[in-house]
């Protein structure tokens, strides 16, 4: 049941607006947060509160609007938010929670709206509700007929809710939630090249700016020699940014067209002081390694893991357009969290949030660096400056050279080995850097909550280690989770072929009967034929993870002598799987991370600056190395679960363990000098 | 600054850039065309792939000047209705993730499709390998390849 004041009647005369707060993101005060929306004409606008970077989120909107009010993914309207915290809560996108934060409240309001509309049927016909259904956007009675939802909005937006009891969809008659058929919403503007990414969002009249970065880590600009680029046709202004919190400074080139401030930012002189100009990722290695405690906690089998810096490398690079007026902003940016950024201006400018506008645009990939505002920043710094909307964009070696990386780190495990050659007594110790992007990752306890989810039945501890970050780190899809599970996934294989152990059995043996990873691993055993012994010249990995509220189990099947990965399976629990094809994308996602960062995929660090600019060093897997990835999505009873992070960990286990066959893992890359 | 004559999507277009503008800055900050994405500026991702004289080409690294006598189709002009084949299949098995690579994919197996109406995947692969997505949609892509090369021969 809902209260009356969590209903807004709309500006419209008799629109219907339906609103429920999302529980665990309420704001104080209770203003509620408007989700669905009918309008006179009966046409349906759902406004999605979190932003999608083809994670998904927009289309799972429409399907739970859809199904809800008994009309086609087709008939809603989809409204993405703007950035706005004290309206919506948290917008942010992360930790894989988007459609678990979403899915109560937004049913919720959509079934409201419908139950109100039956109430009003059932009130003009003079009938009982329990006689009148909805379907196809209209009120059906057995003998009374059809209403459709637009003669019945007036009367439905006049009553009070309180008096009318809610119900939601039972699953076994979904039309839409759970179904294979149901494609991406965005499906026609994405294929005609239509959609609105943050890099398309610059208004007419608007400048580019093009920034000169740091030459090096941590450099400063020491003085700046801007007569030759001042001098430049199309060039308006150059403004020295000052750095802010989560990033680094610069100097920003601002001309009327992009490739012109391309072309002025090299004619820029600069000289830079400070920083760490003699950097290099291999020393960094090396002091993780140094930093190992001298002693194990347990003596056995032992291990040691490298992980290297990842960048995160959206197809979109970093951008940015601001337009800021004595009164007020407004923002268009591809992000993971427009709430905070409407915040975060409001700050910059000294001005309240109301007067600040985030349009959150489409986004060309995140994976976590979006979650960060440091692009917001310096366009807000430039259009403040010139007084007309400025767009901030990053070149891919930008974007490549002052990402917000993965950070580096080093494991070392330890086994007791049982005469059967399970282990009995495990500990693993882990040397890594914070998240300099959220000082509170700098806390012990919280690196090893995200990284450590070690699901078998071994007992041991995990000790994390935090060395000072001597670069910019962040959010990297899965988080601690992708290096932790890594390394502990690839040291199990080892203690497994060491005994002359079946890799599926040793997991099983180890995992509670009854439990939903032992339930995933089997599924995912049959689907690769297990039981079948492997193709001549073919080996198979095998890795689970249970995090996110979801379980999911990978079996890589790879040709090590060609370095080819040939099939991936896996089976996941995901609870509810609202969207069958979503699911399956983001698993895909996942295995062509996995993929790309086993296969070579590193950031390194020479002369004080990263070495990789493009997609030419920083080597991404393409299509010729992607293998077939099988999917299957386990029947579940279990509460929906997350899933954008869930398969990295472990797809990127099974592969790098199906590839070195009978060599021992020992990070990642593999087969390449880490750092 | 030089003007220059370009055949985009059909329609003439004169433009007044200075000759060593590369393509695709020329149809995003000139003619509008934002469907021709910017990912590397250097040859290196294929995000910006469109057509030119029919061929698979890469606007980042050509110049205004060198497409002045050339027939240029990007995304937006790839059919009239957005129903070429190809887009067809992408939205039947539901291919993209966040999209942005889609564009230049999509134009990359058009014209493979155009010289080839039944690759293998070994063809795909070849023709596609220079495209990165970083979503993953890989597996998906190429099954849509094989979905539009028999949408094609169904409707020939």
């Amino acid at each position: 049941m809902i209260s009356r004041r969590t209903l807004l009647r709309g500006a419209g005369a008799g629109a219907l607006m339906v609103a429920v707060p999302i529980p665990a993101l309420a704001v104080e005060g209770l203003v509620p947060n408007v989700f669905v929306r009918l309008d006179d004409a009966g046409r349906i606008t759902a406004t999605v509160p979190k932003p999608d970077s083809g994670q998904g989120v927009r289309t799972v909107v429409a399907l739970m609007v859809a199904e809800e009010l008994a009309v086609e993914v087709g008939d809603v309207t989809l409204e993405q938010a703007p950035g706005d915290s004290a309206k919506y809560g948290s917008q942010s996108v992360s930790n894989s929670t988007s459609v678990r934060q979403l899915s109560t409240p937004i049913r919720t309001a959509a079934a409201t709206a419908r139950c109100l509309l039956v109430t009003a049927a059932a009130q003009r016909w003079r009938v009982p509700v329990s006689e009148c259904t909805a379907k196809d956007g209209a009120v059906r009675h057995p003998r009374r007929g059809r209403l459709p939802y637009r003669a019945l909005v007036r009367a439905a937006a006049a009553l009070d809710p309180a008096t009318v009891p809610v119900t939601l969809i039972p699953q076994d008659q979904w039309r839409l939630l759970g179904k294979t058929r149901a494609g991406r919403v965005d499906a026609r503007t994405i294929s005609t090249g239509r959609v609105k990414y943050g890099i398309d969002s610059r208004p007419a009249g608007g400048l580019v700016a093009v920034v000169a970065r740091p030459p090096w880590i941590g450099a400063v600009p020491d003085t700046i020699d801007d007569s030759a680029t001042r001098a430049i046709p199309g060039v308006v202004d150059v403004i020295t940014l000052a750095a802010p919190a989560d990033g680094q400074g610069g100097v920003a080139v601002l001309a009327r067209s992009t490739y012109q401030a391309l072309k002025a930012r090299d004619t820029l002189k600069i000289t830079w002081r400070g920083g760490t100009p003699a950097a290099d990722s291999r020393a960094w290695l090396a002091d993780l390694h140094a930093a190992l405690p001298a002693q194990s906690p347990i003596t056995g089998l032992q291990r040691t893991f490298e992980m290297p810096l990842l960048a995160h490398a959206p197809m979109e690079p970093m951008n940015a357009t601001a337009h800021v007026r004595p009164d007020g902003a407004t923002i268009w940016v591809p992000t993971q969290d427009p709430g905070r950024i409407q915040t975060l201006v409001a700050q910059q400018l000294g001005l309240p949030a109301t007067a600040v506008r985030v349009e959150a645009a489409a986004s060309g990939g995140a994976f976590g660096r979006r979650i960060e505002t440091d692009q917001v920043q310096e366009a807000v710094a430039c259009s403040r400056r010139v007084g007309v909307p400025v767009q901030v964009l990053w070149t891919r070696a930008d974007d490549m050279r002052h990402d917000s990386y993965r950070p580096m780190s080093v494991h070392r495990l330890t086994a007791e080995i049982g005469q059967d050659g399970l282990p009995v007594r495990r500990a693993h110790e882990v040397v890594t850097w914070p998240l300099t992007v959220l000082p509170i990752f700098s806390n012990p306890a919280l690196i090893k909550a995200s990284g450590d989810h070690f699901p078998y039945a071994v007992p041991g501890e995990v000790t994390v280690t935090v060395r000072p970050a001597p670069l910019r780190t962040g959010f990297w899809r899965s988080v601690y989770s992708g290096q932790f599970a890594y390394a502990e996934e690839n040291f199990l294989s080892e203690i497994g072929r060491r005994a002359g152990l079946d890799q599926v059995a040793l997991r099983r043996t180890l995992l509670p009967a009854t439990s939903r990873l032992r339930n995933v691993l089997d599924t995912v055993a049959d689907r690769a034929g297990w039981s079948r012994p492997p193709a001549p010249g073919t080996a198979r990995g095998v890795a689970c993870l249970e995090e996110y509220g979801s379980a999911i189990a990978v079996i890589a099947v790879a040709d090590p002598a060609a370095r080819r990965v040939l099939r991936v399976h896996a089976a996941v629990d995901v609870g509810v799987a609202l969207h069958p094809s979503g699911v399956r994308a983001q698993v895909e996602g996942c295995v062509s991370d996995a993929l790309s960062t086993v296969l070579g995929a590193q950031i390194t660090v020479r002369d004080g600056h990263v070495a990789e600019s493009s997609f030419g060093d920083f080597t991404w897997a393409r299509i010729d190395q992607s293998p077939d990835v099988d999917v299957t999505i386990v029947p579940s009873d279990a509460p929906l679960g997350g899933l954008g992070e869930l398969a990295y960990p472990p797809a990127a286990a099974a592969i790098s363990a199906a590839l070195a066959g009978d060599t021992p893992v020992t990070g990642m890359p593999i087969g390449t000098d880490v750092g | 600054m030089a003007r220059y004559l370009l055949r985009v999507n059909g329609e003439r277009h004169e433009v007044d850039v200075e000759a060593d503008t590369p393509l695709l800055w020329v149809l995003r900050d000139e003619l509008g065309l934002t469907g021709v994405k910017y990912g590397c500026g250097v040859g290196l991702c294929g995000a910006c792939t469109s057509h030119v004289d029919g061929q698979a080409a890469r606007p980042c690294v050509r110049t205004a000047a060198d497409s002045a006598r050339a027939r240029i189709t990007t995304i937006e002009g790839l059919s009239r209705d957005g129903d070429h084949p190809v887009q067809r299949a992408w939205r039947e098995l539901d291919v993209a993730q966040c999209g942005y690579c889609q564009p230049g994919q999509m134009m990359a197996a058009a014209a493979l499709l155009a010289r080839d109406p039944d690759p293998d995947d070994e063809a795909i692969s070849e023709a596609l390998r220079d495209n990165v997505c970083r979503c993953g949609t890989y597996p998906r892509i190429r099954a849509a390849v094989r979905r539009a090369a028999r949408i094609m021969r169904e409707e020939r």
